[in-house]
């Protein structure tokens, strides 16, 4: 491992001035007369603690263990009480009582109901949970190449899928918690990022502390609207309090390889057929296009995190580069992300400010290795060549059919997107119990994009355009302002809290687009665009776009226990968004959970296996908003689309901007959730037990309305109602738990049942039986998948291929069970044929340390559902001899050759279970006193998506899309999908 | 000092926003027009009158539209499976051998589009009536024009569906589902909205193009007095005849002297276009006939910007009715060698052969198999939409349903001076050709009706010698070739469900209209689906 590919750029040398320049900020001791020294060991296995907090209570007077544990701290009066605390450990407070020297033993924070589990607005103990959440430490995320937040805790929370469905560097993670949960709104978790709302790629996977999970609907309805899809609260790591200076450096290196390639026909293929009587045009060369376009990826990753300050006035920041290559020619991505936080307390803690500052810039250059390129790489002609006699891409004139490389080599796609996040809060504490809490922050988004192709590319050899270029850019800006007041206090065994809160957000996009071509030259690429003439004579776009929204909402909640024993939590929301017609701004979202924690009753003294028990229930209704403002809003519009040639010339006509619906309205979900949180054998075993129902009603639906009285068939309406059921299992267990040798062991499993309960439509009392979805692409053009009212989503909705007659032909099920030649089927023999939706989900991970070397193994499986296999579909078929095809297009279907057009049937659909070995990492740890100045240093080698253990035919069972235009048609693997990569990493982490 | 910090805190909320403004969620509009931002007059009136006729762009040219419609479940266009796709589900022999389904998309595209178009002229005639829109002394005028063009909507759906609902008003209130009414009804309204509106109607050609003038509302009247007997049993060719005459008489239109002027891409100066549907390859965007009928290659003969899709061709058996001496086959029809007018490369050859419709027998028709679609003139550097304006009404139509209408009440000799008339342009180089005789107009057809095997051979043919007036049909077959005419012609002739012709064998006399779309009386349960669906 080398730090020579470390090419840090002048900006982050900047910021790391900056920081540095922060880091003369000393810690000052206060004075005092009785000098206190003493050692802080680890009550479990005695071994010294560095950096420990000790403070004198009440004061701002404090210290650090040093590197052996000792310290050492002056305090004002004998009977001064120290508090004691450190990350990981339960905090201690011990009355000095005039010793001058104190010996402390620190418990470990267990990791079962004692830790600290963030809610919203707020933290809480896991004992004193009442709801569904599930919360990842830093410890316990993937470790290694890690595209966002999401892939951290990918599988490590029960009924929460999270996949990785492409091979792309600017893509990212797909996620969807606990079924689909809207037909036209997302089903997008909330994300927050200390309370602030952003995405799962807003931080450095690196800067995140923890990840905490707001599953059921009593944890989630005070986000209100936001809320349906769960919530992902992400913390940042912060500086601990009065913790030292500290800078941590990690790094990786690593390189990609396609996991799976699609074994194509070979040029020696070409020419045996073709000897063989196949009409193949056999042009003289022997290509392999797919190896032409892919390149050998290495990408690296750098991580500086600074932490530093005193008891009242502290700092954290990072800096995180990172630069991604992908397989295909050409792609990649650069990002630089930079967080400084800066956190300060005045009058006695009474008053807490911080102020962040996140930056990020993501740049990438791609040339046009996109899915259609990787289409022409699989189906071009092995025998052709990449260039003609006269040095120029070799191009022919065949439908869709264009040299890969060209497309990929001749065509510019630049991004660049910039976002600044600057949010700041106070924390006011007038008097113990009671905290006030205002946190507001500005999020401003500006991506620029730019594109063009060169005269060499197809849009000018074939198409005549003479180079095109574009540029685009978009700009948004965020607001958030937050004001919570929060109230706790314990009178004898009685604890309760009241939380009540405002909460403003509003954002503005904006965005404009032009486009040219039939340029003079190409050598201006996108940076000249008035010279093309294409846009003076109206052949081409530009466009331009404003809107805005808004979202209101008040919250309160209350919580009250008896003892730790009886557990009861009651919230509201009552929330409101400019995109619902005025008659239906406001909507409220309250929910209400309870707890018993049976562990705490004398009974169970007597079953000391059980350490840990905890019985809870809960019911919650949070809502969904439609994803567009204006769907409500009586408004018209120009356009040329509806305008005419009036009076000797175009004008543009004046319409209505859609049929109009003043009474669109929330989607409400209720949720009811319970479960059981235990701990056993001293929580050695620990786990959490959930089963839910949930039911969307007022679904938002582009509803098909009657055509006429409307102008346009569809409208968007609230229709229907939706149900999703599961079960959910985390078990933790400390499989080996000695000096030597520790493995830890997880295991999450969960089963999600979803049904459209109906779809109709209130305004005409009109229900619709099922809805379509899916598309196959050219030439086959037809839907894939059928929603049925009373079934669940994600059905295939297909004619059964049973065999192949003599012919060649396909040979399908009839509707009345009989076997039918298909040109004598017709659409009503289409049948319901398996579900793109798995039916389980299991994530397994282990960790095991010995001595100093740590080993992580995660496995992660899907089951019981199925994956139309695309590139069968349109490849393994030898009917259009213009294309290649699969080496197993000459294979007998049901021992007969297939002679058959291109068609949509179940033979392609296949059974997708599988378990991935998807991540497996080895690190060595080296002992302290290695090399002075270093407190820690770490490196390791790590695997992503090593193996997959499956039936399936295709590239990845995994690299389907269920998220938005395939929320209804999940399980297709997309002939042109970016191929996924195994990934493998070797990395270094040093602190100081 | 706690209250100061206090009174921070309440400032920083006050910021935030007063207590009225915290809760404000007005929409901001910015790139829409809001009602209350516009009070239209009468220069707004182009903008508000647009979108009436722009749907029927998407009526005519839209993809799987009322062109194909119209000529692909008839006897002279199909659209055969290729090597690079359309099969598309099998929709297109469907809609040959007249299997179509009651959600088969041809269909119920014109229904959208053309109660798109009837629900927009409702929408302007409400705010007209309601006194929101304020027009003076046009107002007249602009009512006529409104409902003609409303009842050009009903005309399309009185001839392909037949019974709809009649819907004369715009009213957001009211939630009652329309009603359906009957063919007879939908003819009766069509034919009494097109005769009240008359007098209100401009008498100006030049002006008026792409819009229903007097004219063109009498050429719709006569085609619907044509068709008459079809729609409700009642001949009515003497009002057919008087309505062409009354355009004959006016002299504001006239044969243009080259057939190709009605079609090519500056056609907007044809002194022949009655009613024409414009289309603009910038502005007016949609015809893309072009882009379904010419192979791929054929990119390169006309230096085209986009890449055609190689779709739909002639019925060889059609194309064979043809006298080679009609320069029409010539100007209808893309057809023989093409060629790179740079290089003079050879880059497809069309061929008047194809072996079958396709699909799951696993015939492909290959990519030069039959003639093209030639007739709206495509210009060197075409984009994928054309410049040139579909014709929906034109003079030479105007004298063949008064020939037909003459030859049908027994005045062959008048029909055939008539027709004489439109061949002369067509055989300008064997002008003895051109003239007819009303004895010919009274013989059957020479299109040899019966099944085409994939080596081409006719199979059981049944001929068309013993079509009534056949020969007639025939020569509607030349001259209006492509103009999404001839479904409503082989009906007429009766033979739309009794001839068999390439792939296609009749089906049922039901055919003759097409279904109610499933989606919409899934949508509306008052309407009821059309016999024998």
């Amino acid at each position: 491992m080398t730090l020579t590919k470390n090419h840090m750029n002048n900006t982050i040398k900047r910021y790391l001035s900056l920081l540095m320049l922060c880091l003369i900020y000393q810690v000052s001791a206060a004075q005092s007369n009785l000098n206190i020294k003493g050692k802080v060991r680890d009550a479990m296995d005695n071994t010294p603690l560095i950096g420990v907090s000790v403070k004198e209570k009440g004061t701002a007077n404090g210290t650090l263990a040093d590197n052996n544990g000792n310290y050492n701290l002056k305090v004002s009066r004998t009977d001064a009480t120290l508090i004691v605390t450190y990350i990981g450990y339960t905090q201690l407070e011990v009355p000095v009582n005039g010793r001058q020297e104190i010996n402390i033993l620190l418990q470990p924070e267990s990791k079962g109901l004692n830790e600290v589990v963030v809610v919203g607005y707020g933290t809480q103990k896991r004992g004193e949970v009442t709801s569904s959440i599930a919360t990842v430490k830093a410890e316990d995320f993937t470790k290694g190449t890690v595209r966002d937040a999401g892939q951290l805790i990918q599988g490590k929370v029960a009924g929460l899928r999270i996949t990785t469905p492409s091979g792309d560097p600017t893509g990212g993670t797909q996620i969807n918690l606990r079924g689909l949960n809207s037909l036209n709104g997302t089903s997008e978790p909330l994300i927050l990022i200390d309370g602030i709302p952003g995405s799962l790629n807003t931080v450095a996977p690196e800067d995140i502390e923890a990840i905490d999970v707001l599953k059921d609907g009593s944890a989630a309805a005070i986000y209100g609207t936001r809320a349906t899809g769960g919530v992902i609260l992400i913390t940042t790591r912060k500086n601990p309090v009065g913790s030292k200076s500290t800078i941590e450096y990690t790094n990786y290196v690593n390189i990609q390889k396609i996991v799976k390639k699609p074994e194509m026909l070979t040029a020696d293929d070409y020419r045996r057929l073709i000897s063989q009587g196949v009409k193949y045009t056999d042009y003289g060369g022997n290509t392999n296009w797919l190896d032409e376009i892919l390149q050998n990826p290495v990408s690296q990753n750098h991580n500086l995190s600074l932490f530093g300050g005193n008891s009242t006035t502290n700092f954290s920041g990072s800096v995180n580069y990172r630069d991604w290559e992908g397989i295909f020619l050409k792609t990649g991505q650069k990002r630089l992300t930079v967080r400084a936080a800066l956190n300060h307390s005045m009058f006695d803690d009474k008053l807490k400010t911080n102020i962040t500052v996140i930056n990020r810039s993501i740049t990438s250059s791609q040339g046009g290795a996109d899915g259609y390129a990787y289409r022409q790489a699989i189906i071009r002609n092995p025998t052709d060549n990449i260039y003609n006699d006269k040095g120029k891409w070799q191009e022919r004139d065949i439908y869709f059919y264009d040299n890969p490389l060209s497309r990929i080599n001749e065509a510019t796609n630049d991004a660049r997107l910039r976002e600044t996040r600057i949010n700041g809060s106070l924390d006011y504490r007038p008097i113990k119990d009671l905290s006030i809490k205002l946190l507001a922050s500005n999020i401003q988004t500006n991506n620029l994009y730019g594109s063009s192709t060169t005269f060499e590319h197809v849009n000018t050899t074939k198409s005549k355009l003479n180079g095109t270029a574009s540029r685009s850019t978009t700009a948004a800006t965020e607001n958030l302002v937050e004001l919570t007041t929060n109230y706790t206090k314990s009178i004898g065994h009685h604890n309760f809290s009241i939380l009540g809160g405002y909460s403003w957000q509003d954002a503005v996009n904006e965005n404009f687009y032009a486009y040219n071509f039939d340029f003079p030259t190409d050598a201006y690429s996108y940076n000249n665009l008035q010279t093309g003439a294409a846009l003076k004579e109206g052949k081409a776009d530009m466009t331009s776009n404003k809107n805005k929204w808004q979202l209101a909402g008040f919250f309160s909640r209350l919580t009250y226990n008896w003892n730790e024993k009886y557990l009861f939590m009651a919230s509201i929301r009552r929330e409101g968004s400019s995109k619902f017609g005025t008659n239906y701004h406001w909507g409220s979202f309250p929910a209400a959970s309870v707890g018993w924690r049976v562990s705490k009753e004398d009974f169970m003294k007597a079953v000391p296996e059980i350490s840990d028990l905890k019985l809870r229930a809960g019911y919650g209704v949070t809502g969904t908003i439609a994803s567009d403002p204006y769907n409500s809003q009586t408004s018209y519009k120009y356009d040329y689309a509806e305008g005419a040639y009036i009076d000797g010339k175009w004008v543009p006509g004046f319409v209505p901007a859609r049929n109009f619906n003043p009474d669109l309205r929330w989607e409400r979900k209720t949720e009811y959730n319970a479960g059981i949180d235990f701990g056993l054998f001293k929580n050695r075993i620990t786990g959490s037990l959930d089963y839910y129902t949930r039911t969307v009603d007022d679904l938002l639906y582009n509803f098909a309305v009657p055509t006429p009285p409307f102008l346009t068939g569809n409208m968007l309406l609230n229709a229907g109602t939706m149900k999703n059921s599961g079960f959910e299992a985390l078990i933790n267990v400390k499989a080996v738990d000695t000096k030597l040798i520790k493995w830890n062991s997880s295991i999450t499993f969960s089963t999600n049942k979803n049904k459209l309960v109906n779809l109709s439509n209130d305004k005409f009392d009109v229900t619709i039986d099922f809805i379509n979805a899916g598309y196959t692409g050219e030439p086959i053009q037809t839907y894939t998948h059928r929603v049925k009212v009373g079934g669940p989503i994600g059905q295939f909705f297909v004619l059964k291929s049973v065999g192949v007659d003599d012919n060649g032909k396909w040979l399908v099920e009839s509707k009345d069970g009989k076997v039918i030649p298909i040109s004598q089927s017709s659409d009503d023999d289409r049948q319901y044929y398996g579900n793109g939706i798995p039916k389980y989900l299991l994530g397994w991970n282990n960790t095991f340390k010995i001595k100093n070397f740590d080993f992580e193994v995660n496995v992660r499986g899907a089951f019981g559902h199925d994956v139309l296999n695309m590139q069968r579909m349109y490849y393994e078929n030898p009917v259009n001899k213009a294309y290649n095809a699969l080496k197993t297009a000459y294979d007998p279907k049901y021992g007969k050759t297939l002679n058959s057009d291109l068609v949509y049937v179940s033979d392609y659909i296949e059974k997708a279970d599988y378990v991935k070995i998807d991540n497996v990492t080895l690190g060595y740890t080296f002992s302290d006193k290695l090399i002075k100045g270093i407190r820690n240093l770490r490196i390791y080698v790590s695997a992503l998506n090593l193996f997959t253990i499956t039936k399936y035919k295709g590239l990845d069972p995994e690299a389907v899309s269920y998220t938005g235009d395939f929320s209804f048609a999940p399980g297709i693997e997309n002939r042109d999908t970016y191929p996924t990569t195994r990934t493998f990493t070797a990395g270094l982490n040093v602190s100081f | 000092m706690k209250t100061k910090i206090l009174f921070i805190l309440i400032a920083a909320f006050g910021c935030a926003g007063t207590l009225s403004s915290c809760t404000k969620l007005d929409e901001e509009v910015y790139s829409e027009v809001l009602p209350s931002k516009f009070t239209p007059t009468e220069k707004d009136l182009p903008t508000i009158l647009a979108p009436t006729y722009a749907s029927l762009r998407t009526v005519m040219c839209g993809w799987q539209g009322y062109f194909d419609l119209q000529e692909e479940a008839a006897d002279c266009i199909i659209t055969p499976v290729r090597p690079n796709g359309w099969d598309d589900a099998g929709t297109y022999r469907r809609m040959h051998q007249h299997a179509w389904t009651t959600q088969e998309w041809q269909p119920y595209n014109t229904w959208i589009n053309a109660f798109a178009t009837i629900t927009k002229t409702n929408t302007i005639l409400s705010q007209i009536d309601a006194g929101t829109l304020q027009l003076g002394d046009i107002k007249a005028g602009v009512v006529a024009e409104l409902r003609a063009v409303r009842a050009f909507g009903y005309y399309l759906l009185l001839d392909n569906h037949g019974n709809v609902p009649i819907i004369t008003k715009v009213d957001p209130d009211d939630k009652t589902l329309p009603k359906q009414n009957t063919r007879a009804e939908v003819y009766a309204f069509v034919v009494k909205e097109l005769n009240e509106i008359m007098p209100s109607l401009s008498e100006d050609a030049k002006t008026t193009y792409g819009r229903l003038n007097k004219w063109g509302v009498k050429a719709l009247l006569a085609k619907i007095y044509l068709n008459s007997e079809v729609y409700v049993g009642t001949a009515e060719y003497a009002k057919c005849i008087k309505e062409a005459n009354d355009i004959i008489a006016s002299g504001k239109y006239r044969l243009d002297n080259n057939y190709s002027d009605v079609f090519t891409y500056t056609n907007q100066n044809s002194a022949e276009i009655i009613f024409a549907i414009p289309y603009d390859e910038i502005y007016g965007v949609g015809n893309q006939i072009h882009m379904k009928t010419l192979d791929p290659l054929s990119q390169g003969v006309y230096q085209m910007t986009a890449q055609p899709w190689g779709g739909n061709c002639a019925v060889p058996q059609f194309i064979k009715t043809y006298d080679p001496e009609d320069s029409r086959l010539k100007d209808s029809w893309i057809q023989g060698p093409q060629s790179n007018p740079l290089t003079g490369q050879v880059l497809i050859t069309y061929v008047n052969s194809v072996p079958g419709m396709g699909g799951l027998d696993g015939i492909v028709a290959p990519s030069n198999a039959g003639f093209r679609i030639g007739k709206f003139v495509i210009k060197q550097k075409a984009t994928s939409n054309l410049d040139n304006d579909f014709p929906f009404l034109r003079y030479g139509d105007v004298l063949m349903m008064k020939a037909e209408a003459l030859l049908r009440t027994g005045d062959p000799d008048g029909a055939a001076s008539l027709v004489t008339q439109v061949r002369q342009r067509a055989f300008k180089s064997n002008a003895s050709k051109a003239t007819i005789s009303g004895a010919d107009l009274l013989k059957g057809s020479i299109y040899q009706y019966g099944l085409q095997a994939p080596d081409g051979t006719i199979s059981a043919s049944n001929g068309g010698a013993d079509i009534k007036y056949g020969r007639f049909l025939d020569e509607l077959g030349w001259e209006f070739a492509a103009e999404a005419h001839r479904r409503q012609d082989l009906i007429r002739f009766g033979i739309y469900e009794t001839k068999q012709w390439f792939n296609h064998s009749p089906k049922s006399p039901t055919r003759s209209l097409f279904p109610i779309p499933q989606d919409e009386i899934a949508k509306n349960p008052n309407l009821k689906q059309n016999p024998g669906y």
